[in-house]
């Protein structure tokens, strides 16, 4: 239920207390967020400027994401929907967690941050999956000239999976700002799972109770929204535009 | 680490019973099943996109951006509560993101697309496939006069065209 907290303005920033009417700890955290959403959009950004200067020659993304695991049949961008509902499961479970610890119940905070924990997990792993299908490529390659160190000069050669130089899809940028905007979103995720499994330590051995309040789930639980919100945003430009 | 102001301890504010306690978590599952809906709706567009013939056009930009806001004001409103704070600490969240993210969106998808002489991509002498030839700019002008003197690399047909291959060696 919403809080409509409205303050005194002329006495809000004299100082003694919050004019934003939240700790100093959950203030940062948000301050944090906005300076990271910065740094993914400078990223995005760059790519969207890349992949519109090679517009003609970008691969779509229909035609190299249709890959599932353990099933041979072309689905576009199936297992990429499949990250996405892990993904806002896990945000569920972590907003259903500081809910729980809104009420001060325990065994509620302990469920849910488990099962944001283990979502967290699967979606590393399906990230992980995703990385080495796009590096082992696919049966047919595709012909590229490619730099031989013997003759030292560019041949032809046809090429399977991706590497840093050259890949089977298109352009090496497609490549690159895969490995780099995907893998620098899923290092968010992994640190977010890090996290989210000290707090759990936590709230096991009871700290917050001993505190009276659930405020880091609340915290923590930003930063693992944060980590969706971004996910939402590269999962449309990459994937669908 | 213990900092208190003269205001009641703000970590226990949002604290609430059993009974508002049902009230929040039926709205965070509501929200929830409008996200996975906004979601289906969008891979649904995506996966068609070829067959419908869309790809590249506006609406599909336009279309999939609408839907992602969307999607990101539900999640930072609802799941991350911001819409239970202040209106000022709303503002000093959402005007940075409305400003640099939105509008970096808008500006990347118009101003984003001037490539010059298109033949000049020497990535197309390396054998990419050519989904479109064009050899006006990307706005569908006419090749201005300055920029017609730009030799295409060794080994692309300067009007339209699929590159040769066999073009010599290319030094970076």
């Amino acid at each position: 239920m919403a809080h409509a907290i409205e303050f005194d303005q002329k006495k809000a920033w004299q100082g003694g207390e919050s004019p934003f009417r939240m700790s100093y700890g959950k203030i940062f955290m948000w301050f944090f967020l906005v300076s990271d959403a910065l740094t993914f959009s400078g990223l995005l950004c760059a790519y969207g400027f890349i992949r519109h200067k090679y517009s003609g020659v970008w691969p779509v993304a229909e035609n190299v994401f249709t890959h599932f695991p353990f099933v041979k049949a072309h689905v576009p961008l199936a297992y990429v929907g499949l990250m996405t509902f892990i993904l806002i499961m896990s945000s569920v479970t972590m907003v259903l967690a500081v809910e729980a610890g809104h009420r001060n119940y325990r065994k509620g905070v302990v469920i849910w941050l488990f099962l944001t924990i283990i979502g967290g997990l699967m979606f590393v792993g399906s990230q992980a999956w995703e990385w080495w299908h796009f590096i082992e490529g696919t049966s047919e390659g595709a012909l590229r000239k490619v730099w031989d160190i013997d003759q030292g000069k560019y041949v032809e050669k046809t090429i399977y999976g991706a590497n840093m130089l050259v890949n089977e899809y298109g352009v090496p940028q497609f490549a690159n700002f895969f490995f780099f905007i995907t893998g620098f979103h899923g290092f968010h995720v992994f640190s977010g799972v890090v996290i989210n499994c000290v707090i759990f330590i936590n709230v096991l051995i009871g700290t917050y109770e001993r505190r009276g309040h659930y405020e880091m789930i609340e915290k923590v639980g930003l930063y693992w929204h944060f980590v969706d919100l971004v996910w939402v945003f590269v999962f449309t430009f990459f994937y669908l535009l | 680490m213990e900092f208190h102001d003269n205001y009641p301890v703000y970590e226990t504010m949002y604290q609430h019973g059993e009974e508002d306690g049902k009230k929040v978590r039926k709205k965070l599952w509501r929200v929830f099943w409008i996200l996975l809906g906004i979601t289906l709706l969008e891979l649904f567009v995506g996966f068609n996109a070829t067959k419908w013939g869309l790809t590249g056009g506006m609406f599909l930009k336009v279309f999939f951006i609408f839907f992602t806001i969307a999607k990101a004001a539900g999640i930072v409103l609802v799941f991350m509560h911001l819409i239970d704070e202040t209106k000022f600490f709303r503002y000093v969240i959402l005007a940075p993101y409305s400003v640099f993210i939105i509008y970096l969106i808008f500006i990347i998808l118009v101003e984003g697309t001037y490539t010059g002489y298109p033949e000049n991509n020497t990535n197309l002498e390396f054998g990419y496939k050519q989904q479109q030839v064009d050899k006006r700019t990307e706005h569908g002008q006419p090749m201005p006069e300055s920029l017609k003197h730009i030799k295409p690399s060794p080994g692309v047909k300067a009007h339209g065209g699929h590159a040769e291959e066999g073009g010599g060696e290319h030094h970076e």
